[in-house]
């Protein structure tokens, strides 16, 4: 390993870091982002996720129940939701401050999701502020939500991380 | 098959007491497996989730505390709430909301969470249901507790009929 830090080839010597994420002067309140890619939840997502965090309510992996219980089909499991609209809120968010989550507070969950919808994420700054702890720190706030294909609001929360830059 | 025999029999909403502290049954030591899978699948690019070699680095440099890659957040979240969700959630009609999450120490891979649950509230707000408020917390193998949060749960009444 030592051997190669020694001769670096040409072309990654040359190359150009294509940085990724946003700062702290970024995140000015009321800026709104609006999140990439959006996610089809399909049933494999829905029923790995579930599994794997052996979330155990039939709803979220058995049709028939599903059905019985007022819903045309399975529901995916709100937790996918919450963690799919999280996820794709990274990159704009919290990636390139580099620093721990700090909380979240007044998630909602405001109607149900079905294999086969469509999630886009959407945010909006509300505060940010020095770190009273660390130098150059800021703990910033935003609200997030996410959308359906119909664009019915279907999760809401406000996060906060500490950015250290 | 009737639904009444595929989920549990006391666990509904009569069965919670505002104050009564769950130790639930399992524990799960985290692994790679289901940490960077679900990372994936939410699609979080936070590299300090996936990418050892970078979080060795920053460690190295005095900008990390850790060494290796922490298990991201809403897996912990999720898998301490799933711990907890044959007691709790099985007989959920519809989630209503989260509160007051807090991860309090980090999580890596191969450590075991375990998972207690506080009933803070209970409203009987229908006739075939009510919502409770649950306190989770998560602890690791050394009794650290590294997650709690507060989660809101419409919860279906025992059914009319009998067992």
């Amino acid at each position: 390993m030592s051997d190669n830090e020694n001769k670096v080839p040409e072309f990654m010597q040359k190359a150009v870091l294509w940085e990724k994420g946003n700062s702290i002067p970024d995140f000015t309140e009321g800026k709104e982002f609006y999140h990439h890619w959006g996610r089809t939840i399909n049933a494999g997502d829905n029923s790995l996720y579930t599994t794997l965090t052996q979330m155990y309510n039939p709803l979220y992996f058995n049709e028939p129940y599903a059905k019985n219980h007022g819903h045309e089909k399975i529901v995916v499991n709100p937790f996918l939701v919450f963690n799919t609209i999280l996820g794709m809120s990274v990159e704009d968010l919290s990636e390139g401050g580099n620093g721990p989550f700090v909380g979240i507070n007044d998630c909602k969950f405001h109607k149900p999701v079905y294999e086969g919808d469509t999630l886009t994420a959407q945010s909006t700054v509300i505060d940010n502020r020095k770190s009273e702890s660390k130098a150059g720190a800021a703990i910033v706030t935003w609200k997030t939500e996410g959308y359906n294909q119909h664009g019915d609001l279907v999760v809401e929360f406000v996060r906060s991380n500490l950015l250290f830059k | 098959m009737n639904d009444q025999y595929l989920t549990g029999k006391s666990n509904y909403f009569e069965d919670f007491e505002v104050g009564t502290v769950i130790k639930h049954f399992r524990g799960k030591t985290v692994t790679e497996n289901e940490a960077v899978t679900i990372c994936h699948m939410v699609m979080n690019t936070a590299q300090g989730h996936f990418n050892d070699h970078m979080v060795a680095q920053a460690y190295k440099a005095g900008l990390s505390n850790v060494s290796e890659s922490l298990v991201y957040g809403g897996v912990t979240i999720s898998i301490v709430i799933g711990l907890a969700y044959q007691d709790t959630g099985e007989q959920v009609i519809q989630e209503v909301g989260m509160t007051n999450l807090r991860l309090l120490g980090p999580v890596l891979h191969g450590n075991t969470l375990y998972a207690y649950t506080e009933v803070l509230e209970k409203q009987d707000t229908q006739e075939d249901a009510g919502l409770i408020t649950f306190r989770h917390y998560g602890v690791d193998e050394k009794n650290n507790v590294v997650f709690e949060g507060d989660r809101t749960a419409l919860v279906r009444k025992h059914p009319a009929y009998e067992y």
